[in-house]
């Protein structure tokens, strides 16, 4: 059987205005074979629904403008709310300080990308996080 | 304008060359070569011979080859008078004061902004107080992108990555007793439609003090490289009503807030998203021109006009490189402004400039690393001769400066100004064969670059085409992919890595409550206004957008009516359209 090719849903999370990281990641993920779609600077609730729209395995935001604890966490409740949390990865990725990464991690989050993450370790734990999908 | 039809390149390679006098006489360089291509032979090694010329690998840096040694065969043709000159005087390649910083030390201006306007009123009373010659005021997420605290989409983001600003009201409060006789202040608006909504606000709190406009001193950013190319946002008005707006702002700032720098031509964040340190000076540059020659068909005088003019660069880790382009900077906008625009006043041919260390060359790892790095870029930018210096704080990997990390920058800055004399002789790199190279280099490119966008129909058409979106885009993916193979090294990153365990540091968390007390006074604020005036307000500004008149005096009529940013910025959606910009992935 043909491995399946992992569709990955990007976005920037609310109105944060940086954008070359996640323009990076959206190009690695994609010449490591995945799926990208990037929808840009989105609210939460128009993430979740384009996760459904597209039928997205991994649902991953940026944010390096210091909302990500507040909007992170809705997502995630809003996921859950719309059953599509448990079939799904959520990744994310920014300026994130240590004791945020871990109440993100409590919140669902599967995986937090911070600055200097190399993309090769972004490519594999998305290829190892959804085998256990 | 003088020149107004040739093209840059012939513009400048038409400066009279009649009196030329170089330094270096042609016998001595002919010695000076015969010797040199012994000592090559002789001295070096064949490894050295062959790896002559070496391209650092330096985050967004120019990518110039540098040379083994530097001697005067690098510079052959360098006329003193032609092309240095003395400190004030033409092409002002050593800088544009005679006496430099011992006669007006370098502006200690570091950016704050976070939580709501009364926070970040405590932490500019406390920058002051600490020693800060100059404010400078970043906005938040929402204030930035033009929505207000109470719009659904600025949900969660009130008071983050700067400070909430919804009305003329939070503008009073933001300055409250702060002397804005006294203190200039950068109001860091970015796009040309926020300048246009806050810088009046700003201007109405001014008046509601009884501070007339000719007391105020201080610059807004007003770019549309900002607007346009360099923010990810969700709406976007097209560029040639934006670059209409950047010219509105800087037509009205300029007739009506004498002391005023109406524009400051932003390379800092486009080099920072990603272009090589010569792109960023020649965009800036292409934008000011456009903008020059845009007042000019106004019918403004081009000395009234250009006097007001400063630039805003990232300084980066290329040491030399750094100082080298700002000296070359000086000496282009001169040789622009006097050859182009046939400017008379000397003052117009100024290229006056705030720096900023570089944000993106600050790691995450082991970041008390990054007051060193900071530190070698601050030293750089003032033996370039800049005008006014933001020294990047060490914890920005995590989140904005906490108090201490934004007092040790003030603290490194002052360091340098107090404690390392680099600040009593001018321009102390000139004439060094290696500097003067460079400076040369940087020039001939940036003519190089302009002239690139000159051939597709100027600034505007670049950014409309996509031209500029897909430069920086492609110059990324590239620069981050040597990031991350150590092509470029980044200590602690990807060499020198310890391995050990990091202590934590102290990170800034936003104050609590931001969100909801910007909630009450918008609320407050809507009960209490006379709607009728606030609704009539809006209304002449949407005729005016719609018209060909200057639209500022319209919005200064909207901020002394209670509107709000959100109020305005639907004037101009609803006035100019939206506009997708190109996509690069």
């Amino acid at each position: 059987m043909m491995k399946k090719t992992i569709k990955v849903l990007l976005a920037k999370l609310g109105l944060d205005i940086h954008n070359r990281g996640v323009l990076f990641v959206a190009k690695n993920l994609r010449d490591a074979g995945m799926e990208v779609i990037y929808i840009g600077n989105s609210t939460p609730q128009q993430i979740i629904n384009s996760a459904i729209q597209e039928d997205a395995d991994v649902v991953g935001v940026s944010s390096l403008g210091g909302a990500h604890l507040i909007l992170g966490e809705k997502l995630i409740s809003l996921a859950k709310k719309e059953h599509i949390k448990e079939d799904r990865i959520y990744l994310m990725g920014g300026a994130v300080p240590e004791e945020d990464m871990k109440k993100l991690e409590r919140a669902g989050f599967d995986a937090i990308f911070t600055s200097g993450a190399a993309s090769k370790e972004i490519v594999s734990s998305i290829e190892n996080l959804v085998k256990e999908l | 304008m003088a020149e107004g039809k040739k093209t840059l390149k012939e513009i400048i390679n038409k400066i009279p060359q009649d009196k030329r006098q170089t330094l270096f006489d042609g016998k001595a360089l002919d010695l000076i070569k015969e010797g040199t291509i012994k000592w090559k032979e002789e001295s070096l090694k064949e490894g050295d011979r062959k790896n002559w010329k070496v391209t650092p690998g330096t985050t967004l840096g120019s990518e110039i080859p540098r040379n083994l040694i530097y001697t005067p065969l690098d510079t052959p043709d360098l006329d003193y008078r032609r092309d240095l000159g003395n400190s004030g005087q033409e092409p002002f390649t050593r800088g544009v004061h005679p006496n430099m910083y011992r006669g007006k030390k370098f502006t200690m201006r570091q950016i704050n902004g976070f939580g709501g306007p009364e926070d970040t009123n405590k932490r500019l009373k406390f920058m002051l107080d600490s020693g800060a010659t100059g404010l400078s005021v970043i906005f938040d997420l929402p204030t930035t992108q033009m929505y207000d605290s109470d719009d659904p989409i600025s949900s969660g983001q009130v008071g983050t990555s700067g400070v909430a600003i919804d009305s003329t009201r939070d503008m009073e409060i933001l300055f409250d007793a702060i002397p804005l006789e006294e203190v200039t202040v950068s109001i860091v608006t970015h796009f040309p439609s926020n300048t246009a909504i806050l810088f009046p606000m700003f201007l109405a709190a001014a008046e509601k003090r009884g501070i007339s406009f000719d007391r105020l001193g201080g610059t807004v950013q007003n770019d549309t490289t900002m607007e346009e190319v360099v923010r990810s946002g969700p709406e976007y008005l097209p560029p040639k009503d934006v670059f209409r707006i950047q010219c509105d702002n800087n037509e009205y700032i300029r007739q009506n807030i004498p002391r005023w720098n109406f524009t400051t031509f932003n390379g800092y964040n486009l080099r920072e998203f990603g272009t090589s340190s010569v792109t960023e000076i020649a965009i800036a540059f292409a934008n000011a021109m456009e903008t020059l020659e845009n007042l000019s068909s106004r019918g403004h005088d081009i000395d009234f006009i250009a006097k007001r003019l400063a630039f805003f660069w990232s300084i980066s880790n290329d040491f030399f490189d750094e100082a080298a382009r700002i000296r070359a900077a000086r000496r282009l906008w001169s040789r622009i402004m006097k050859y182009k625009f046939g400017a008379k006043d000397p003052r117009s041919q100024w290229m006056r400039c705030h720096v900023q260390t570089s944000g993106l060359t600050l790691t995450r790892q082991e970041p008390l690393n990054n007051i060193v790095r900071a530190s070698y870029q601050a030293l750089a930018s003032v033996l370039g001769g800049a005008q006014s210096l933001h020294v990047s704080s060490y914890d920005e990997a995590y989140a904005v400066p906490t108090e201490e990390a934004a007092l040790l920058s003030l603290r490194t800055q002052q360091i340098i100004q107090a404690e390392t004399a680099v600040t009593e002789v001018v321009d102390p790199l000139g004439g060094s064969y290696y500097v003067e190279a460079l400076t040369d280099e940087i020039e001939k490119r940036i003519i190089d670059e302009l002239s690139q966008i000159e051939a597709q129909g100027g600034y505007v058409k670049a950014i409309e085409r996509g031209w500029l979106h897909r430069k920086v885009a492609t110059y990324f993916q590239t620069e981050q992919a040597k990031m991350e193979s150590g092509e470029i090294p980044i200590v602690g990153l990807n060499c020198y890595k310890s391995g050990r365990k990091e202590a934590p540091i102290d990170v800034f968390s936003y104050p609590e409550e931001a969100e909801k007390r910007q909630l009450d006074k918008l609320a407050r604020l809507k009960d209490e206004r006379d709607s009728k005036k606030a609704q009539r307000a809006l209304k002449t500004l949407e005729d005016a957008c719609k018209s060909d008149t200057n639209i500022v005096p319209y919005s200064l009529e909207c901020a002394r009516a209670g509107c709000s940013e959100g109020e305005i910025f639907k004037v101009f959606k609803s006035a100019y359209g939206l506009w997708n910009p190109p996509e690069v992935f």
